[in-house]
């Protein structure tokens, strides 16, 4: 009963927020203006169908990812503070981009999102070649906090080293889902063939929160399930670094709260992260937009605003 | 017989008044063709606001980071009133779109990410324009004239910059050896030979100082050590900010070791005209600034 | 050749480090500069200073207290990040990897953007401010004080509190942009605009935080022993906490405030002292103080040098150096 009605609840949120990310920005539209704004002959077409409709679909569909991807993480690494960014996929994906943009400045930015997700991939399958599929999990946490924390000093060295280029990678680093539009929605389309596989995991991952001995005397193989379950949340925030670059703080927070209002069962537990990131998100990207018009501030500093007190009222709470 | 004939001449006409405006030009992506004149502009740069203002041309909206104060004020006072479209790194589209432009001028190496979109609101010029040299920066200045339907008014207003950055010349001390520098509160960046800035103190006749290391950086960050190194015979000081590191600078004895210092050869100007501006008004700018502190 | 050092009594290493240290500090004096220096003029402009000439002043205004406060900042941050191991227990304890320099930025950054009237007094005070906050949330968040095994959950909770941090600082600069540069060479971390003015604003912070280390050091034997032996030998446990957080506080906010946040000093020489000198307090905090001085001064002559004459900020070449040695450190004593 108490999931039906949250479900309903978060629902409702969402939609009203869609309605509200379409109308408002730097110019307001009525209702009447927004529904006009999908033929091709209104005046508003560009601004609802070109601009501020694949905006709000791709800030669902990469709410959803990064929370399904934090939600399955922490629920391998059975620690609360842990998230994708603990694997050093963000922070290769960085690498990789910065790079590019540092030191080939010539090459094409339509190469920019191809680069990031190979650093990004490319570092989780490093981070797989240290640790191998028997180390427990913490280690692997913290073996990919000093591999992001390796990743990022070359960040600031490469933006130190190359003064002009500073803005336009810090823009990219703090992820911003400015100028993105249907050509990007399409990018991250085919990989929502991860999420059925997601879901498919998550009766065991309720078995592997009750402990290793336990999970492995139901018959469930630790190993398979913990590389599976992280091969997937990598596959994820891979594809959402390279389109939208890192959008902090969501995967760790969306799941936190998800747990809070449906309890840590994972059939449940995943797709409420998911709405509750596709919320968070959408409310970012909104209130970057209309915060101070026309300028646009990055969507990923906004969730970080949004989620850094929820984060540490309840780190204070649960500890 | 008679209707036949007119209209046949009233085809006539319109092909030929179509034609006479179209355009083709080069521009970063390739050819850029245009078959009417533009009457509602948005540029997403300064400088493209600085080439329309030299044929008199009043763009709708300018991307200017929400502060009209960085557009330089010979421009302002050229084009009167115009809409904030948001930073130049970030403009927001739908401003854009919601001006209805018939044209859009913006900069390849900030805007080539949002190119497809900005074809999509209005045809769009895309030129270089950051970190683009002196010479370059008038080669876009003509493009943009030929765009707007201008050619030879920007051919004109091209021909008097140069005549007017030559008379400035006369005024100056020849081959002075003057580096323009950027201050910030607490960092100095030199622009070199290859900056924007060094590329109108060559055109108006005086030399960047050499510097020990030959590489294509537009500019970098420097301290005192290396500024001591370079040692200049005058130092343009562009304040981002004040008071700046030159001020802390100033107070130490190892400042006075320059030959700038012992000759009062430091001059503050503002760096928003000098660094961000860019174009045919504010390098006029420039030199004025040069005439006023550097006459011989 | 490494052996051969490791097996010289404590004094003897002691006696080969601080030469150390004095020979890189005169190469400090006089490498890599544009204005040709040599190292007999960097003796004598220290002897008899001449003011008139280019080169004695470079040497007495730039490079000498840019030496000084290298090796300083150095020493602050390897025995901050010696104590902090010593009161966690925890092998992965540091400045950097517990939020601690993270926060520092966070208010650092937050003054000079919001606030640029303060100076630097206010961003100095700011740091310290926001190194504490950090430092005291990672500490209650991570269990700190149970030891142990829970390695993971402390180095956990200063991750998340760090990347808490920079975003918030990312966010700042962003709004910001015109300081963005500035606020970057900070993060990073460098000695090269160091004065005498920062070396004023150092030294009394700085001696008072490194005596007091070396006054606690039996303390954090004791507590090496474990929680219930200290107790049981007369270590009042609280006040113990409280005065070796209050001397981390000191000695990384007097560090921070004048280089900017150096990273991973602190996660590094604590363990190269330990290897040459065993478990014990007394010798490993001196070690540490004259490694990690050596190490930043050397780092720093190396940002000179690497692009010529570009200067590359110092902390940005020993993340560079410190990342991998974290990797190592991780898969060493987590398995």
């Amino acid at each position: 009963m108490r999931t039906l009605f949250v479900s309903f609840s978060l629902f409702s949120l969402l939609a009203f927020l869609v309605v509200l990310s379409l109308s408002f920005g730097a110019v307001s539209l009525s209702i009447s203006e927004i529904l006009s704004g999908f033929t091709p002959d209104s005046e508003f077409y560009f601004t609802i169908h070109e601009y501020r409709f694949p905006r709000a679909v791709l800030a669902v569909l990469v709410g959803a990812m990064m929370a399904l991807s934090g939600a399955l993480v922490q629920g391998v690494i059975r620690n609360p503070l842990a998230s994708p960014d603990v694997l050093g996929v963000s922070q290769g994906a960085g690498l990789a981009a910065v790079v590019l943009m540092t030191l080939f400045p010539s090459v094409s930015i339509f190469w920019l999102p191809w680069a990031a997700l190979a650093g990004g991939i490319s570092a989780a399958l490093l981070l797989w070649a240290l640790c191998g599929a028997h180390s427990s999990a913490i280690k692997l946490a913290i073996t990919g906090v000093a591999m992001a924390a390796l990743y990022s000093s070359a960040v600031d060295f490469l933006m130190l080293t190359r003064p002009l280029e500073i803005n336009n990678a810090l823009l990219w680093l703090t992820g911003s889902l400015w100028g993105r539009g249907w050509d990007q929605v399409f990018m991250i389309l085919p990989w929502l063939v991860l999420l059925p596989l997601a879901f498919w995991l998550a009766k065991r991952m309720n078995l592997i929160s009750l402990g290793d001995e336990v999970a492995t005397s139901l018959g469930v193989s630790i190993p398979v399930t913990r590389l599976s379950a992280l091969a997937i949340a990598v596959g994820l925030t891979a594809s959402c670094v390279a389109i939208c670059g890192p959008i902090g703080f969501l995967g760790l927070i969306a799941p936190h709260l998800a747990r809070r209002l449906v309890g840590g069962r994972h059939q449940i537990l995943l797709p409420c992260s998911m709405v509750v990131g596709m919320v968070i998100l959408l409310l970012a990207d909104l209130l970057a937009r209309t915060i101070n018009p026309p300028i646009e501030l990055p969507a990923g500093i906004m969730t970080a605003i949004i989620g850094a007190p929820y984060f540490l009222w309840l780190l204070l709470k649960t500890r | 017989m008679l209707r036949f004939l007119s209209a046949i001449s009233i085809v006539f006409l319109f092909c030929f008044s179509a034609f006479s405006h179209a355009v083709t030009v080069e521009d970063s992506k390739g050819t850029f063709t245009l078959d009417y004149t533009p009457q509602r502009i948005v540029v997403l740069e300064f400088s493209f606001a600085d080439a329309l203002a030299s044929v008199g041309i009043s763009p709708v909206g300018i991307a200017d980071d929400k502060d009209a104060t960085r557009v330089l004020k010979e421009v302002r006072d050229v084009i009167g009133d115009w809409q904030s479209v948001g930073t130049r790194s970030q403009p927001s589209l739908e401003v854009i779109a919601s001006l209805k432009p018939d044209l859009i001028i913006a900069d390849i190496g900030r805007h080539e990410s949002v190119y497809e979109d900005l074809q999509k609101i209005a045809p769009t010029l895309i030129l270089p324009s950051r970190r683009e040299t002196y010479e370059d920066s008038l080669k876009a200045a003509a493009i943009i004239g030929k765009v707007v339907g201008k050619e030879a008014q920007i051919q004109q207003r091209l021909q008097e910059h140069r005549v007017s950055m030559q008379n400035s010349a006369k005024q100056l001390p020849e081959n002075a050896e003057v580096q323009f520098t950027v201050a910030r509160k607490d960092s100095l960046y030199i622009h070199t030979a290859n900056s924007y800035a060094g590329g109108v103190i060559h055109a108006l006749g005086l030399q960047n100082p050499p510097l020990s290391r030959d590489d294509k950086q537009a500019s970098r960050q420097i301290g005192l050590e290396q500024l001591l190194a370079i040692n200049p015979e005058y130092l343009i000081v562009g304040e981002y900010t004040s008071p700046n590191v030159v001020d802390n600078w100033q107070s130490e004895p190892l400042w006075s070791v320059l030959k700038v210092a012992r000759n009062k050869h430091v001059h503050r100007v503002n760096g928003n005209v000098w660094a961000r501006c860019r174009g045919i008004m504010a390098a006029e700018r420039m030199a004025q600034d040069l005439v006023t502190v550097l006459a011989k | 050749m490494l052996n051969v050092f490791k097996n010289l009594p404590y004094l003897g290493q002691y006696f080969i480090l601080s030469f150390l240290l004095c020979l890189f500090a005169w190469l400090s004096l006089f490498s890599w500069s544009i204005v040709p220096i040599t190292g007999q003029q960097a003796l004598t402009a220290l002897l008899h200073p001449d003011k008139n000439i280019i080169a004695h002043s470079i040497v007495l205004d730039l490079r000498l207290p840019r030496v000084l406060v290298a090796a300083v900042v150095g020493a602050c941050l390897a025995v901050a990040g010696a104590i902090m191991q010593g009161l966690t227990r925890n092998p992965l304890a540091s400045p950097s990897v517990l939020g601690v320099n993270a926060g520092a930025a966070l208010g650092m950054a937050t003054v000079s953007t919001i606030a640029p009237w303060f100076g630097l007094f206010g961003t100095s005070v700011a740091a310290i401010i926001g190194g504490a906050i950090t430092w005291s949330l990672v500490m209650l968040l991570g269990a700190a004080w149970r030891g142990g095994n829970e390695h993971g959950r402390l180095v956990l909770a200063g991750v998340a509190i760090s990347a808490l941090c920079a975003a918030l600082t990312k966010a700042m600069i962003i709004l910001h942009e015109d300081q963005a540069a500035g606020v970057l060479t900070w993060l990073a971390g460098s000695v090269a605009d160091a004065r005498w003015s920062h070396w004023q604003q150092l030294w009394p912070m700085a001696l008072v935080g490194l005596l007091g280390a070396f006054l606690m050091s039996p303390t954090l034997n004791l507590l090496n022993l474990g929680e219930d032996n200290a107790r049981s030998l007369g270590v009042k446990l609280g006040w113990a906490r409280v005065i070796c957080s209050l001397l981390v506080l000191l000695l990384v906010g007097a560090a921070l405030s004048v280089a900017g946040s150096i990273a991973f000093i602190g996660l590094l020489v604590p363990h190269m002292a330990k290897s040459l000198v065993g478990q014990d307090h007394r010798k490993v905090l001196p070690i540490a103080a004259i490694m990690g001085a050596l190490l930043v001064m050397i780092a720093d002559v190396v940002s000179r040098s690497i692009i010529y004459p570009i200067e590359t900020p110092a902390g940005a070449i020993l993340a560079l150096i410190g990342a991998p040695f974290f990797i190592y450190m991780v898969r060493a004593r987590t398995s």
